[in-house]
């Protein structure tokens, strides 16, 4: 690459640019790096006077613990929770929103009850969800909280999907319905290998919601089905020697939502403004 | 089955009047599950506990006797309730400016290509897509009057140690909350400004350098104008969240001290789920359902004009 | 006023080397058209003048003084974009006036230009609306009334047509021509279109992958080709080219085509070649250098018999293909001179105006 000699105000420009660049990453990275390198820490070393910026080595015993305790129960609950309510969020959503989007159904008032559903405070609605749940025995259990976060989600999905879906060419449709395939095959054969990128990135972002989501997993988990954000909590009540163990779950539970989203940088604006904002 | 191959087999096939009794139906069996699922688990509820929040149950009684507005009327004289909207308002009032703010100079400093300028991005996201419990967990950590860094960096400024029980002490509560809140959430404005300064149409910036307007005009007449649209979803969004805050000041203070940073969301939790105030709960579910209502109307309409 | 003189500019993106050592002077007052096929670096040099991009290497002068250095806003130019730039919260008005309120022009003296510049545009009704509620074609004008306004000692086009449908098109490639006569300021004009090119120019730039293929007046270009592309490039529909070989027997010369049959050329074309023989060339035959053969054949027209395939009438011509030395050819002939696929016509070709290129380099011989 040949780069032609930058007119001194412009280089001074981006010299400024990037030191700026850098102040700013620093400060909104400095308390993950912190966390980060907590996790990693011994006891004596997190309970040092001043704070030690660095770790004397790396040692993994902070994990280690989370492990020989069965604390990652924690994890795996959310996983299954997480990712069994997106699956079906997914699949139900989209069809939903093939229907919105292509036949009107319900006119613009279904659409607009479906998207309110999303504006709709959860501490409003976990208090009765809460009282239902106990008269049918569904507190503490994978049933109930897959539920919940499906219905929960499933505003998100129809209505980012029907914004994905209005973006398919109609005449493509139209040609695989004169070509001889009924609708159903047209919805799974060419509605959805078009919209897959969107469908992959929809899943992801419904995967993360029920992922960080705290309010409903703590008042509808009690012991069983405890998932990480809860679990985490737990550690506070404690004296500050579960710091460590703080540090390591919220590792743990932050990495595998950075690689989701990491994947999917693509379509993270569309996805965090409800396709408000195409990026 | 290949595209082609399923155009062939469907070529070959009449369809059954199964069949299309399901296609002339499809709109609808397709819609109805999500419909059932938003209904059983978001209308059947509310419905559930409308009817509650006219009865008058709590943890001691199970009086289900119509008692008409008797809750309603009770939320008036609930000083504590008051206090948390209060508190509400406020957290909002001032982290919302903020993280607008706060996004846009970042949004600003980003919105020229430089090489690398993807990894920044990136890594500035991460704040925003973790749990707010761990944003909170984290902050709790920094905060730590001891152990953490935030003491240790504002010693060696000040040239004296300082030691701020920022999660405890009254007069530091609140910027501690903002504090955390603003640092997960600019990033958030951060990526929608980013996204609309650079939908923003190019060749009318660079008409507008022609033409010689200062930096200050652009903004106002060509900048300002585009992104507002995004600004204001931005905020609908991101004030609707923080209306309802709970996970982070779970994380840091659990509403103390005292009641101090108790907000609507913690109240409500705290009359349902730990006094058992049933009926009573209800109500104030019915009164947040209508307080978000109002204000999301409003900014719709406010919007709507806009256009 | 003033002139535009560029030397050795240079441009690069990246590895893409988009603008190649360009030298061009363009005279106070002159309408200068950059044009040429898309990625020839057209645009690019257009965005170099205007200070949008800076150039790698070389010098951009506007009346004298170098520019280099200058922002777009201090070398006094005003530019028209190829999707107007009109800014869509601002009306007509405020949208004209835009870039002399930015200049602190006292009020008065804009509200006289604006009415000026719209009365000559004709959008003198349409200046309290907004740009969404324009057609295609106010807009343009709008937009080039905001480049009138600012009284700039250079006008700037990037291709301000190519949004337009055909008819609008015509239109206002028309005004373009009229306001240049009435305002006489330079311009330059950036265009893929070579009808456009053509009919504004004072003087053609024809670029191809950075450089500088030929330029000169419309006409110039058009008849006296420096290279095979230029021919190739100006004129509708394309130039024939026929690869052959040269011969010379004698005083006499002529070109054999590859699927046998030959042309004997005018000394005039013959000449320059006499030492050529038995080379490969191509021959290149313009559509309307084809007519039906009727009555005696001037000096250097020869007749040709062929088989007529394809028959485009467009109402006043008839393009019709045929075969000459193995190849489609595409002659332009009066509108009834040609009926029917198969027909067999003769044809008189007038090999004064042939254009005689060497394959290998791609320049002209002849």
């Amino acid at each position: 690459m040949r780069v032609g000699k930058l007119p001194a105000r412009k280089a001074r420009i981006l010299a400024l640019r990037y030191l700026g660049a850098g102040v700013v990453t620093l400060l909104f990275l400095f308390p993950v790096y912190w966390l980060f390198m907590i996790s990693f820490k011994t006891p004596d070393e997190i309970y040092h006077v001043p704070p030690l910026w660095i770790p004397g080595q790396i040692q993994f015993s902070n994990y280690y613990v989370l492990f020989k305790d069965g604390d990652v129960v924690a994890i795996l609950n959310s996983l299954i929770v997480a990712g069994v309510s997106a699956f079906i969020a997914i699949i139900l959503g989209t069809l939903c929103a093939y229907s919105l989007a292509r036949f009107g159904t319900g006119g613009e008032n279904l659409a607009m009850w479906i998207i309110s559903q999303r504006m709709i405070p959860p501490i409003a609605v976990v208090f009765p969800v809460f009282l239902i749940y106990v008269y049918f025995g569904l507190v503490d259990g994978y049933f109930g909280l897959i539920l919940l976060y499906t219905a929960f989600n499933l505003p998100y999905v129809i209505w980012m999907m029907r914004g994905y879906i209005v973006d398919v060419p109609l005449e493509l449709e139209e040609s695989a319905l004169v070509d001889g395939l009924n609708r159903w095959e047209v919805i799974w054969k060419v509605v959805f290998p078009m919209v897959r990128p969107g469908l992959m990135a929809t899943s992801v972002f419904t995967f993360v919601f029920a992922w960080n989501d705290f309010l409903f997993a703590l008042v509808l988990t009690r012991t069983e089905v405890i998932t990480f954000p809860v679990m985490l909590t737990h550690y506070f009540g404690g004296q500050s020697n579960f710091w460590a163990k703080i540090a390591a779950m919220s590792v743990l539970g932050t990495l595998p939502i950075f690689v989701a989203v990491s994947v999917m940088q693509r379509y993270l604006v569309r996805g965090i403004s409800l396709g408000a904002v195409k990026g | 089955m290949t595209l082609s191959e399923s155009i062939n087999a469907a070529e070959q096939r009449r369809p059954s009047r199964f069949g299309r009794m399901f296609e002339d139906r499809l709109p609808y069996l397709i819609v109805a599950p999500a419909i059932l699922i938003l209904l059983l688990v978001g209308l059947f509820p509310l419905i559930y506990s409308l009817i509650v929040s006219f009865q008058r149950i709590t943890m001691t009684e199970n009086d289900t006797s119509f008692v008409g507005l008797l809750n309603y009327a009770e939320l008036f004289r609930d000083t504590r309730l008051w206090a948390s909207l209060g508190h509400t308002a406020i957290i909002t009032a001032i982290a919302l400016p903020l993280e607008l703010l706060i996004g846009f100079l970042m949004a600003q400093l980003f919105i020229d290509r430089m090489p690398g300028r993807q990894i920044f991005v990136a890594l500035l996201v991460l704040p925003t897509v973790i749990s707010p419990i761990v944003a909170g967990a984290t902050w709790r950590l920094m905060f730590d009057v001891r152990f953490g860094p935030i003491g240790q960096i504002l010693s060696f400024f000040a040239g004296e140690p300082v030691r701020i029980l920022w999660t405890v002490n009254p007069s530091y509560v609140y910027p501690a909350i903002i504090i955390c809140e603003v640092w997960q959430w600019s990033p958030f404005m951060f990526l929608l400004l980013l996204a609309a300064l650079s939908n923003v149409d190019q060749s009318q910036l660079e008409a507008a350098e022609i033409d010689g307007a200062s930096y200050l005009r652009v903004l106002r007449a060509i900048v300002l104008p585009a992104i507002a649209p995004v600004i204001a979803v931005a905020c609908l969004i991101r004030g609707l969240d923080l209306v309802r805050i709970f996970d982070i000041i779970w994380a840091l203070t659990e509403g103390g001290p005292g009641s101090m940073t108790e907000t609507i969301s913690l109240y409500t939790y705290v009359q349902g789920f730990s006094q058992f105030e049933t009926s009573y709960t209800a109500a104030i579910s019915f009164l947040v359902i209508a307080l978000l209502t109002v204000i999301t109307t409003l900014v719709l309409k406010r919007m709507e004009l806009a256009r | 006023m003033a002139d535009v003189k560029l030397s050795g500019v240079h441009k690069y993106y990246g590895n893409v080397h988009a603008v190649r050592g360009v030298d061009l002077t363009i005279a106070d007052g002159e309408f200068a058209v950059l044009v040429g096929p898309s990625g020839c670096g057209k645009s690019t040099l257009l965005r170099t003048i205007a200070g949008l991009e800076d150039p790698d290497g070389g010098t951009i002068a506007i009346g004298g003084a170098v520019v280099n250095d200058l922002r777009p806003r201090e070398r006094n130019i005003a530019m028209v974009f190829q999707n107007y730039a009109l800014y869509p919260y601002l009306t007509v008005s405020e949208n004209i006036a835009f870039g002399l309120r930015a200049r602190k022009t006292p009020e008065i003296e804009i509200r006289k230009r604006v009415s000026e510049a719209a009365e000559m545009l004709g959008i003198g009704n349409f200046l309290q609306r907004y740009p969404r509620q324009l057609s295609g074609g106010q807009r343009q004008r709008v937009a080039i009334g905001r480049a009138i306004v600012r009284k700039a000692d250079l006008f700037l086009f990037d291709e301000p047509l190519s949004n337009l449908d055909a008819q609008l098109r015509d239109e206002m490639r028309t005004e373009i021509k009229r306001l240049h006569h009435e305002i006489t300021t330079t311009m330059i004009y950036v265009t893929h279109d070579q009808v456009e090119a053509m009919t504004l120019a004072d003087r053609i730039v024809l670029l191809r992958d950075g450089n500088i293929e030929q330029q000169g007046a419309p006409l110039e270009l058009f008849e006296q080709p420096r290279t095979g592309f230029v021919a190739g490039f100006l004129g509708s529909p394309s130039i024939n080219l026929i690869p052959a070989t040269f011969k010379t027997n004698g005083p006499e010369a002529g070109v054999v085509f590859q699927s046998g049959g030959e042309l004997t050329l005018p000394s005039a074309k013959a000449r320059p070649l006499a030492s050529m023989n038995g080379r490969e060339i191509l021959v290149g035959i313009r559509p309307q250098h084809f007519s039906r053969a009727g009555g005696s054949l001037r000096d250097g027209v020869v007749s040709y018999s062929a088989t007529a395939d394809l028959i485009q009438p467009t109402g006043t011509r008839t393009f019709t293909t045929i075969k000459i030395g193995g190849v489609d050819a595409v002659a332009e002939l009066q509108a009834h001179d040609v009926s029917s696929h198969g027909e067999r016509i003769d044809l008189a070709i007038d090999l004064n105006r042939v254009v005689l290129i060497d394959p290998s380099s791609g320049l002209v011989i002849a």
